[in-house]
């Protein structure tokens, strides 16, 4: 057994900005301690520059559990990225809710660390502690305003749910620990091979499937979304949908891929069932909503539809389909987020009505949240669409072209939710005609990540490739 | 060469995005010279085009995502070079009625020049990834100028013209994708594609439920009649330059693809269900005729007075003859000159008077002679009278179309008679009659500039109406090289 410690470079990086901000936050006291922030910040960055090093590798550690290859770096450097432009949508839940706020620096830097370790396991043991290490920093996370009653009922419902799907993911591997013998990818996989109609290990994958459904947000199991959109804080909300839905995918696609090959055609019909009805409910449930967080709870929902249809497509065209659909979702809902976090800030609270006249309170804030919107609902030449057309040309080249009609046509769904507000954005006048001004810094991030929207949309090749080199397996 | 016909707009966009937006002389100009660079090039073009070679000409290629078979082709022949003719006298004089603008002129602006590059990017790509994006980048524009600088109804107009034009894009998403995948080359390469399936056809019976989604897909754009709700209310929400390009130009991309996709690579199943086409378009001709007779909004009118003529060029279609798909072409060249010279009147007037019913005006071409004769001019186009471009466009799609459907062609011929019913009574009460006390300071187009979108406009409409054969020497040998068959 190698352990090859070297590969984990990123993780101790981490993990040493992890101490460093523990302790600090424990020696200085309340409230006197003020670095986490620009800590997790500077991190960030030296890891995404340590990635980019590790690009086309592929190395094992611990005998096998932790692997590194191209999908293991291309999702911790969209991972690292999200966070590093999640960090500065936290400046708003300072001491005025209660808490040490940079505590809450704490437990996101140890999700993201957690999801580290999700994305590079090649162990079902791992797999499931990294996991819980994620979703237990989410449960902190989603409850973190002690005072707003939507925070506590949204972290509440999210335990509870949140733990019947870790119960059944553990459960899953149960049972494919019965069948098997195994927990690591490589033997389960020969098992597999071997016994590729063992009902035990279906069954075990069946449950796995549910808990890793819950991750994605996808029906059956989105029953949580919507309110837990809605109360958590909103920089939690986007990492939620991006993070915590990116990792989810992740998962599957390697268990899919590396462990389940030989599961193509149920995974085909699961999948693409799963799709169409996860498509439906998010893009139709997504129409009457009044509260932004709630419609992108929703609006999340519907993504998730379209990802599964990838999943349903399998190697190498639908995967490679999601790992840029997933690309090109992140930035998009990164910026929409932010816009959400200012506006609401300014406004105090979520509704959709506070966006009235935004283009006059704020043209920078309308246009970025214009493009982003634009980039979800798949229209061309953002990141969205080709995302969406790769989605639906992998469906028609496996033969699910009635799933890829059905999902065509519900981008003309998803476009009236999102122009909706865009009217208000750009149509209404405010009510409250006061500027919203946004610091220099701020503006140029979100600049950056609209730009990024119109990059990936419209010189496609580079990242479809890197999506294509970077499909789990391959190496 | 032909990148830059899109890509200049597209540059013109940026160039007006980093501009300071009080520097409004600085803007205008921007795009002035956007539009102007395009329509000079395509001038270039159309005269050194070599009218005795058949196929496309000008093709250049960028290699985009080849593991998709995914290419940035460009290049001409008599169909899309007619298109971008239009297309360049259109968006220029088009700019003329946008730089009016007073309210946000900056994002108008950008949003026009990003409109222009895009229309030019669908009528010079050759490959079917990009023909859709462009033409769906269309839509990004649209819903904002409509929604923002729109008259009545603008946001409901916006929002339905935005919506049945994307579910229409959709359905025509997944029929393209369907019809790339059964080809089996590997290749959105129009050219490749054409010639592949001209020489072997897909099997019959994937033809014949893959055309109509094509035809219905973009049928919406096309505001083939059941499908075309969208249009007056659109265009008589849109403001004027909006609805210069989207009747003139964009409403052509409709048959455009249709003729590019459903025609050459899907004969047979498009001839499968050429008269249920005819119908539809026959009916589209009366139905809408009829509406504008009731109409009282002027802009309500020549909407539905354009639904009504995309019914020739759509009966043009399902014929399916080279005559009639000739006619076609010339057709949708002549309509689009014609309808964004009618809204580029209409918006004048309404810019001073905030007024455009039928029967609200009178005695304009007494009191206004330079647009009221101007108005009387395009009415008589419209009608297709000769000595206009329009009257040999349908012209020839009735003779085209005659052996295939003598009905069709006897009701549409009866279509032009009702056509003389709604223009010439608008004819009457706006130009003719007492001058109405109300508008006693209209002012007239004085300076050239001010009348220069209309004299670009009428004039291409009089000069190829004499000489159509300037135009039927291009398309005729492209639209055989369409169908297969020998110029």
């Amino acid at each position: 057994m190698t352990l090859n410690l070297g590969i984990l470079l990123p993780e101790w990086i981490a993990l040493g900005a992890l101490l460093v901000m523990l302790t600090g936050e424990i020696v200085s006291g309340q409230g006197a301690w003020r670095w986490n922030r620009a800590i997790a910040r500077a991190s960030s960055v030296v890891i995404l520059i340590v990635l980019l090093f590790f690009k086309g590798t592929k190395t094992q550690a611990f005998g096998g559990m932790f692997v590194l290859d191209s999908f293991a770096v291309t999702f911790k450097i969209l991972l690292t990225a999200a966070v590093f432009f999640i960090l500065p949508m936290c400046r708003g839940l300072g001491a005025a809710h209660g808490n040490r706020p940079e505590a809450f620096h704490l437990v996101l830097w140890t999700a993201l660390i957690g999801m580290f370790f999700l994305v590079s396991s090649r162990d079902f043991l791992l797999l499931f502690v990294s996991l819980e290490i994620v979703t237990l920093s989410f449960y902190i996370m989603t409850a973190w305003l002690k005072r707003s009653l939507l925070s506590i009922e949204a972290g509440l419902k999210y335990l509870v749910l949140g733990s019947l799907a870790s119960a059944f993911l553990v459960f899953g591997i149960g049972l494919v620990y019965t069948a098997s013998g195994a927990v690591t990818f490589e033997a389960v996989a020969a098992f597999f091979r071997a016994n590729p109609r063992a009902p035990l290990m279906i069954l075990g994958l069946l449950f796995m499937i549910s808990g890793l459904g819950f991750k994605m947000a996808a029906v059956p199991f989105q029953l949580w979304v919507p309110d837990v959109y809605q109360g958590a804080p909103t920089p939690v909300t986007a990492f939620l949908a991006v993070g915590s839905k990116s990792a989810g995918v992740a998962v599957l696609l390697r268990v899919l891929t590396e462990v389940f090959p030989g599961w193509a055609d149920q995974r085909m019909l699961l999948f693409g069932v799963l799709s169409a009805l996860t498509l439906l409910y998010g893009n139709f449930a997504a129409l009457p909503q009044t509260n932004i967080k709630r419609l992108f709870g929703y609006s999340s929902i519907a993504h998730a539809g379209y990802l599964l249809m990838g999943l349903a497509c399998g190697a190498p065209q639908g995967s490679s389909a999601v790992l840029f659909y997933l690309m090109a979702y992140i930035p998009a809902n990164l910026a929409a987020f932010w816009v959400i976090t200012l506006v609401g800030e300014a406004s105090g609270n979520d509704e959709i009505a506070s966006y009235r006249g935004l283009a006059r309170r704020s043209p920078v804030l309308a246009a970025v949240f214009f493009t982003a919107l634009l980039s979800l609902a798949g229209v061309p030449p953002l990141a969205g669409f080709f995302a969406k057309f790769l989605i639906l040309f992998a469906a028609v080249r496996s033969g699910l072209g009635a799933l890829a009609l059905f999902g065509a046509l519900l981008v003309a769904v998803s476009l009236f939710y999102y122009l909706s507000i865009v009217r208000r954005m750009y149509l209404e006048e405010p009510e409250n005609p006061s500027k919203i001004e946004v610091p220099f810094d701020t503006r140029a991030l979100l600049v950056v990540l609209a730009a990024a929207l119109l990059l990936l949309g419209f010189i496609q090749a580079p990242f479809l490739a890197q999506a294509v080199r970077s499909l789990p397996g391959l190496g | 060469m032909v990148y830059a016909l899109s890509a200049v707009p597209f540059l013109a966009a940026l160039a007006i995005l980093l501009t300071p937006s009080d520097r409004t002389a600085l803007l205008r100009r921007i795009a002035l010279a956007g539009t102007g660079f395009s329509f000079v090039l395509t001038l270039v073009l159309f005269a050194a085009f070599d009218r005795s070679r058949a196929g496309f000409q000008f093709v250049s290629s960028v290699p985009w995502i080849p593991s998709l078979g995914i290419s940035y082709t460009v290049g001409l022949d008599g169909i899309n070079l007619t298109l971008c003719l239009l297309h360049a006298l259109v968006s220029f004089a088009g700019a003329f009625m946008a730089v009016r603008t007073t309210d946000r002129l900056k994002t108008y602006l950008f949003f026009y020049m990003v409109l222009s590059g895009a229309i030019y990017g669908v009528f010079t790509a050759l490959d079917l990834f990009f023909l859709y994006l462009f033409y769906e980048t269309t839509l990004i524009p649209l819903y904002p100028m409509i929604g923002i600088w729109g008259s009545k109804n603008k946001e409901y107009g916006a929002m339905k013209l935005t919506l049945f034009i994307t579910t229409g894009a959709v359905l025509s998403l997944f029929g393209l994708l369907m019809l790339v995948h059964s080809a089996g080359l590997n290749s959105f390469d129009l050219a490749a594609l054409t010639r592949a399936l001209q020489a072997a056809p897909l099997s019959d019976s994937l033809q014949r439920w893959l055309a109509p989604v094509i035809v219905l897909g973009f049928g919406v754009i096309a505001s083939l009649w059941p499908l075309h709700s969208w249009s007056p209310i659109g265009y008589a929400a849109a403001p004027t330059s909006v609805s210069m390009l989207h009747a003139g130009v964009l409403k052509k991309m409709g048959p455009y693809f249709i003729l590019r996709v459903a025609v050459a690579l899907l004969p047979l199943g498009t001839a499968h269900w050429s008269s249920w086409l005819a119908i539809l378009a026959t009916t589209g001709i009366l139905y809408a005729g009829y509406a504008a007779i009731r109409q009282r909004d002027l802009k309500f009118m020549v909407g539905f007075s354009s639904v009504s003529h995309m019914g020739y060029v759509l009966l043009g279609i399902a014929a399916m003859t080279q005559t009639s798909l000739t006619g076609t072409v010339l057709l949708m060249f002549a309509h689009g000159i014609m309808a964004a010279a009618t809204f580029a009147l209409i918006g004048w007037i309404y810019e001073q008077t905030h007024a455009r019913g039928v029967l609200d005006f009178g005695g304009l071409a007494k009191q206004i002679p330079f647009v009221g004769v101007s108005f009387v001019l395009v009415s008589l186009a419209s009608l297709g009278l000769p000595g206009f471009v329009n009257f040999a466009a349908e012209l020839t799609i009735f003779v085209g179309s005659w052996t295939r459907f003598p009905w069709a062609v006897a009701l549409a011929v009866f279509g032009i008679l009702i056509t003389a019913i709604y223009l010439l009574r608008a004819v009457q009460s706006v130009c003719y009659g007492p001058v109405n006390p109300r508008w006693k300071d209209l002012k007239d187009a004085q300076t050239l500039t001010e009348k220069w979108p209309f004299l670009l406009l009428i004039g291409a409409l009089i000069v190829f109406g004499f000489y159509p054969r300037a135009l039927t020497a291009l398309v005729g040998p492209a639209v055989a090289a369409l169908t297969g068959g020998q110029p």
